[in-house]
Parts: C-alpha cells; sequence; structure tokens
C-alpha cells in the first residue's frame, strides 16, 4: 500500500484510490462539488484542488491516484487562494436567494463559502437571468440560475439509472442542464437527484417550501416499503408551539449503505412516506355487546391470559389461532413462534400480507413487505389465509390490517362472527377494527425497535426515530407480556425486557441469526 | 425590640430621601421660576393616558409588515425570524407564487403578542426588511389571549 503524505500526516491508502478518497478515509475533508463516491471522477468543479510537492500546478484531488511518496498540501496559502477564486467564478452566476432556496442550511457552496470564501463579488455586471422553474420530471423542479453544471444529475441519469435523460445543452455561458423537449424524466429513483445536488438547482417538489432544514431531526432508519430494506433518513419536524404540526415527517433521504442501497433509494420510498400519519390507530378499545370501552393494556392482556388459560384448561389449543404478517421483526417472529407455537402449542398460524407489487430490478423489489426472509429463516411454520379454517376457532390473535386485503369482506366477516374473542394489533384503521373485539394500536416499524433482514439476508438493526402516539405498544411488549402473564416458560421470558434481549435469545436459538 | 427600632429607623430614612428629592426638584425649579439655571431641568411628572411621552427614534412597539411597490407583503417567508425568535412566536406558512421572481410568499403569517418579548432579532434577521417594529403602538393590552395573536391581514396593515 503507498504512503503518501497529507498535510505533514503519514497516511496509508489502498492501491488505486483517488487523493480525494485517500484524504477523506484518514478524516481530512477536500472540498468538493462534481466528485461523488458512486460516479467515477468528473473534475468538472475544480473545487478539490490541492498543492503536491514537485509538481508546478495544483493538481485535482478527486482525479489524481496515490502513488507511494506523494506530498500533498490541502490547506497552503495557495490552496485556499485557488478556492476562494472557484468559489468567486460559481458565485458570478449564482443568484443569491439562499432565503428562499430549499438547500439553504445542507448547500455546499453556502458551506464552502463560510469556510474559504466570504468576499464581496468584484463583479459589476448583472447576473444572468435564466429559468427559475424549469420542470424536470413529476417531482423536480429545475432552478437554472442556481445550477453550478457540476453534471452529478447526468451522471446519475447515465450510469444509474442508464436512462440518460439529461445532458449538458450548449456551450459557455449558455451551457444549461436539459432534458428531451418532448419528455420528462420518468423514472423510479429520479428522487435521488434533488438530493445529489450540491447546490438548490434541483428541488424536490414534495418538499419545497414546506420547512427549511435546520427545523428538521434527522433520524435513521429503515425503509420498510419493500423486502430491500434500503437504509434511509426520516427528517421529521418537532413541532412549534404556535402551530399545530401538520405532519410529522417532511421527508425520507437515502442513508448511503454500499452493501444495500449504495446512495439511493427509489421513489416509491422516498414518496411514500404518507402512511405513518394517514388513518393511524390511536385508541385501544374493548368492543362488547354494541358497547366500545377504552382500555389501558393491562388490563386487556388480563383479558386475553384469561381467555387463552380457560382454553389451555380445556385442552382445546387447537381452537386457539394466531395471524401474523411480515412486517413484523425478527424478534416479534421469534416470540410470536415462542410463545404460540413452542409454549402453547398452537398450530393455527396463518400469514395475511399486503399484496405484492412491482419491482424494478434496481432496489425495489416485488415483495412489499419488511421481513419476509426474517419469517423463513425464524421457522414460523406459517399457513396462507384460509377463511373457512378460522371459523373454527375460540380465540384469533391478528397481527396487522392486512387480512381485510387478501379476503373478501362478506366471508371475514362471516368467518370471524363465529369466532369468540378476537384481539387484533393494528396500525392502522382497516375493515377489520368493526369485526374484532379488541383493538390494539401499534407503532410502526418507524417508531420502534428491532431488527429485520432483508431480501439478502441481512439482518438489520434499527431504532424508533419518530415518537409513537397512541393507546397501544409495540408487538415485542405485548408478546413478552402475555408470555409473563400466562407464566408460560418463566425462566425463558422473565429476564428477556428489550429487543435486545430477544435478539440475543433469538441469535442463540437460530443458526442463521449468528 | 431593637428590630422594631431598625425597621422604623428605615422608614425615617425613606422618608428623608423623599424630603432630599424635594428639596432638590423644588429648588431648581423655583431658580428657573426667578430666571436662574434655566436649561437645569427638575423632575416633571407626566400625566400618563392623557399625556404620553415621545417614543425614542430607535424604539421597538408593535410588529408590522411590509409591502412591495404593488402591495404584495414583501415577506418571502424564508423562516429566519422564526429561526432566530428566541420566544418561538412567530409561525410562517410558505406558499408558491407564480411570478418567479418571488416564487416564496407567506400564505400564513402569526405572530403571538403573549409570547413576544420584544427582542427585535426578527427584524435584524429579516433579509427584506418585511418586518418592522416601528408602528409607536406599545399599550398592547387585550381582554382576551386570542386577541394577542395577530395574522397576516393584521400586521399588514
Amino acid at each position: 500500500m503507498p504512503k503518501i503524505l497529507i498535510d505533514d500526516r503519514m497516511v496509508e491508502a489502498a492501491e488505486g484510490l483517488t487523493l480525494l478518497r485517500a484524504a477523506e478515509n484518514a478524516g481530512i475533508p477536500i472540498p468538493h462539488f462534481c466528485y461523488h463516491t458512486a460516479f467515477p471522477p468528473e473534475g468538472s468543479c475544480r473545487m478539490c484542488l490541492v498543492e503536491i510537492e514537485g509538481l508546478p500546478k495544483l493538481e485535482l484531488a478527486c482525479s489524481t491516484m496515490v502513488k507511494e511518496g506523494l506530498k500533498v498540501q490541502t490547506m497552503s496559502a495557495k490552496v485556499v487562494e485557488a478556492r476562494k477564486g472557484v468559489l468567486e467564478f460559481l458565485l458570478a452566476e449564482h443568484p443569491l436567494d439562499c432565503p428562499i432556496c430549499d438547500k439553504a442550511g445542507e448547500c455546499k457552496l453556502q458551506d464552502y463559502f463560510e469556510e474559504y470564501g466570504l468576499f464581496r463579488s468584484q463583479f459589476k455586471e448583472a447576473k444572468e437571468k435564466r429559468e427559475k422553474k424549469f420542470k424536470l420530471s413529476r417531482n423536480l423542479i429545475l432552478d437554472r440560475e442556481r445550477c453550478i453544471l457540476c453534471t452529478r444529475c447526468v451522471r446519475f441519469l447515465n450510469e444509474i439509472t442508464k436512462t440518460e435523460d439529461a445532458g449538458i445543452l450548449n456551450r459557455g455561458i449558455h451551457s444549461e442542464v436539459g432534458i428531451y423537449e418532448s419528455e420528462l424524466i420518468d423514472n423510479n429513483y429520479s428522487g435521488n437527484l434533488a438530493q445529489i445536488c450540491p447546490v438548490g438547482a434541483i428541488t424536490d417538489s414534495d418538499f419545497r417550501f414546506k420547512t427549511r432544514v435546520w427545523f428538521l431531526e434527522s433520524n435513521e432508519s429503515i425503509c420498510p416499503l419493500c423486502s430491500r430494506g434500503c437504509n434511509i433518513a426520516i427528517d421529521s419536524h418537532p413541532g412549534h408551539p404556535r402551530a399545530l404540526r401538520t405532519r410529522r415527517v417532511y421527508r425520507v433521504r437515502a442513508r448511503p449503505n454500499p452493501d444495500v442501497n449504495s446512495h439511493w433509494i427509489c421513489d416509491y420510498g422516498r414518496y411514500g412516506y404518507a402512511y405513518l400519519d394517514e388513518a393511524r390507530e390511536d385508541r385501544l378499545v374493548w368492543k362488547k355487546g354494541g358497547l366500545e370501552t377504552r382500555l389501558i393494556w393491562d388490563k386487556a392482556a388480563q383479558i386475553l391470559t384469561e381467555k387463552v388459560r380457560s382454553l389451555v384448561h380445556l385442552r382445546k389449543n387447537s381452537r386457539i389461532g394466531v395471524v401474523l404478517h411480515s412486517n413484523l421483526t425478527n424478534e416479534e417472529l421469534f416470540l410470536a413462534d415462542r410463545l404460540f407455537r413452542k409454549g402453547l402449542g398452537v398450530e393455527k398460524l396463518f400469514l395475511a400480507d399486503p399484496p405484492p407489487g412491482k419491482g424494478d430490478g434496481f432496489l425495489l423489489t416485488s415483495d412489499r413487505t419488511a421481513n419476509r426472509r426474517g419469517l423463513l429463516e425464524v421457522g414460523l411454520p406459517v399457513q396462507a389465509l384460509d377463511a373457512k379454517a378460522l371459523s373454527d376457532l375460540d380465540l384469533l390473535f391478528i397481527f396487522g390490517h392486512y387480512l381485510a386485503d387478501g379476503t373478501s369482506a362478506a366471508d371475514l366477516k362471516y368467518a370471524l362472527e363465529k369466532v369468540e374473542t378476537k384481539a387484533l394489533f393494528a396500525s392502522h384503521k382497516s375493515g377489520l377494527d368493526g369485526l374484532v373485539d379488541f383493538v390494539i394500536p401499534v407503532p410502526v416499524i418507524a417508531e420502534k425497535n428491532g431488527t429485520l433482514t432483508n431480501v439478502d439476508g441481512r439482518v438489520q438493526p434499527f431504532v424508533a426515530g419518530l415518537d409513537f402516539n397512541g393507546d397501544g405498544l409495540p408487538e415485542w411488549r405485548a408478546l413478552l407480556d402475555l408470555a409473563k402473564e400466562l407464566k408460560v416458560e418463566p425462566k425463558y421470558f422473565w429476564p428477556l425486557a428489550s429487543p435486545e434481549g430477544v435478539y440475543q435469545a433469538l441469535r442463540k436459538e437460530i443458526p442463521f441469526f449468528k | 425590640m431593637i428590630r422594631a427600632l431598625g425597621d422604623f429607623l428605615e422608614i425615617i430614612k425613606g422618608g428623608l430621601i423623599t424630603v432630599r428629592h424635594f428639596n432638590t426638584n423644588m429648588w431648581f425649579h423655583t431658580l428657573k421660576v426667578l430666571g436662574f439655571k434655566t436649561k437645569r431641568k427638575g423632575a416633571v411628572t407626566i400625566q400618563y393616558p392623557e399625556e404620553k411621552k415621545a417614543l425614542a427614534a430607535r424604539h421597538r412597539s408593535l410588529h408590522r409588515l411590509m409591502r412591495r411597490e404593488d402591495g404584495k407583503p414583501r415577506c418571502v417567508s424564508c423562516l429566519l425570524c422564526v429561526t432566530v425568535c428566541p420566544s418561538e412566536c412567530i409561525s410562517v406558512e410558505a406558499a408558491e407564487d407564480p411570478d418567479s421572481e418571488i416564487q416564496k410568499v407567506p400564505a400564513e403569517f402569526i405572530i403571538d403578542m403573549s409570547r413576544c418579548c420584544f427582542c427585535g432579532f426578527c427584524v435584524e434577521a429579516c433579509p427584506e426588511d418585511a418586518i418592522r417594529m416601528d408602528t409607536g403602538k406599545i399599550e398592547l393590552a387585550e381582554y382576551q389571549r386570542r386577541d394577542l395573536v395577530l395574522d397576516l391581514d393584521k400586521l399588514l396593515k
């Protein structure tokens, strides 16, 4: 491995790495606009200039390969002066409309000006007027005045989506990002363009003018909308005392993970966050004889355990049924397996999942559940749902509201009417609410802790990024409470108190999770 | 006993201060009437609600929003006032303006005067000179809290 000297620090870098990457790995940031880890170097912004000993001119850090014995200065007076010059040329055309720019606060140009520039413009000429609102795609708006022609968007469309929708048109001062005259950019990954744009040239109409980025609280999470398990950051607004928060989540961004989603997420995952706030179940209710009573979970758990106990006592274990879904975490599936199948001897485990969609061959898979692989690996012997099989039960635990999707409403109603007690653990309102005895609100993936197994068998932990506002509780806690209340294998269940604890137990038992 | 004596002493002391002020003011007022020391001012009581003191040029009073030449609000709802406000009394919601030069306009601009601490940071932060605190209205008491919540229409008046 070649050894190089960056800012008088000896850095060992892998062969074939560029200076910029090597410096970044060593914790020395080099400013850049056009360079992006996912693409080969372009070298159009000239921001990453560094001084290399023995070379007469400044070199581009983004495209110079490391070589044994290079001596690099990233912050010498000459380099800073050059960066200042680059910034001055960029700002000769870039409008200063930061107050109305959605990128302000996370804009590279703004940050670097703060760091290296802070000069007064020497240009006497007026800035060129260009189109401020050019529609690029269904969700994207291009502001040509703000564009610094880094070509990140063009390279993304050429190299990642391979649709080649955009290019740099014209020459010199007339250069601009353009698309085919008759068509908009139309692919499932266009939302990434707004994210990779280093300035505010491409903005997302979904996020446009909604709030400013510095108000947002960013939390890491896993996208639960398909089985890929892309790493995302959920940007939510903590609220303002004067204004009622109209929604919690303002945008979803991709979080780089080279093993799963690289730097991208699909538009389905990016814009499909409405489910977080829409039609959420928030009241824990018990319906008895046409009356709805609000309960606390402890009371509901007591009633349910009483029911289970009486059935077990009468050796009617086979009349207990459980409906599961593949959006549960590994821990929850494992607990369900442990409690219902191994602990209570329940044989009727059903699966009700959201219907599959269409995959696109890149990130989005056709399976629209987050943890089907986890379900397989935990080894739950689930059956496909059959309305007839439901009807000869006395007690039914239903997890998820997906049951209403797969079966016809009349069949379901007929089958469920015969079941004596039905408890529904659901995050969203659905047609099932009216058919069951207990409705217990549960959080969605973004609101709880646990692990998910993605389609390639990668187990990814996640923590709650949003608060869960409802009467209910996460499924893992409900399952643990039920197990403790029922005194099923007390020695096994008592020490478990958190998803991490459950995961440790799960790792001991199932070799896949080691 | 000693303590009571001490308290009594304090009362006397306080009385003496009043007497001192009265004497000084009386002395200067008398001199002024007699034509000496015309520049030295004695203390004057202003009969407040009927009679008002002129406000300083840099005073901070009730906010107002400025208009452009064509009557549209100057505000571009950049939310910098919301960001800088220490008492979190301003809330702004943005909307899209068809004019591509302006782009961003306030759909809603609310200042909760019951929270406002009159620091004037919003005026300093505003990049468009859209908000000012120079109306001279300093008597802002209301009978109901909701009357202290000012919206866009009231602020633009």
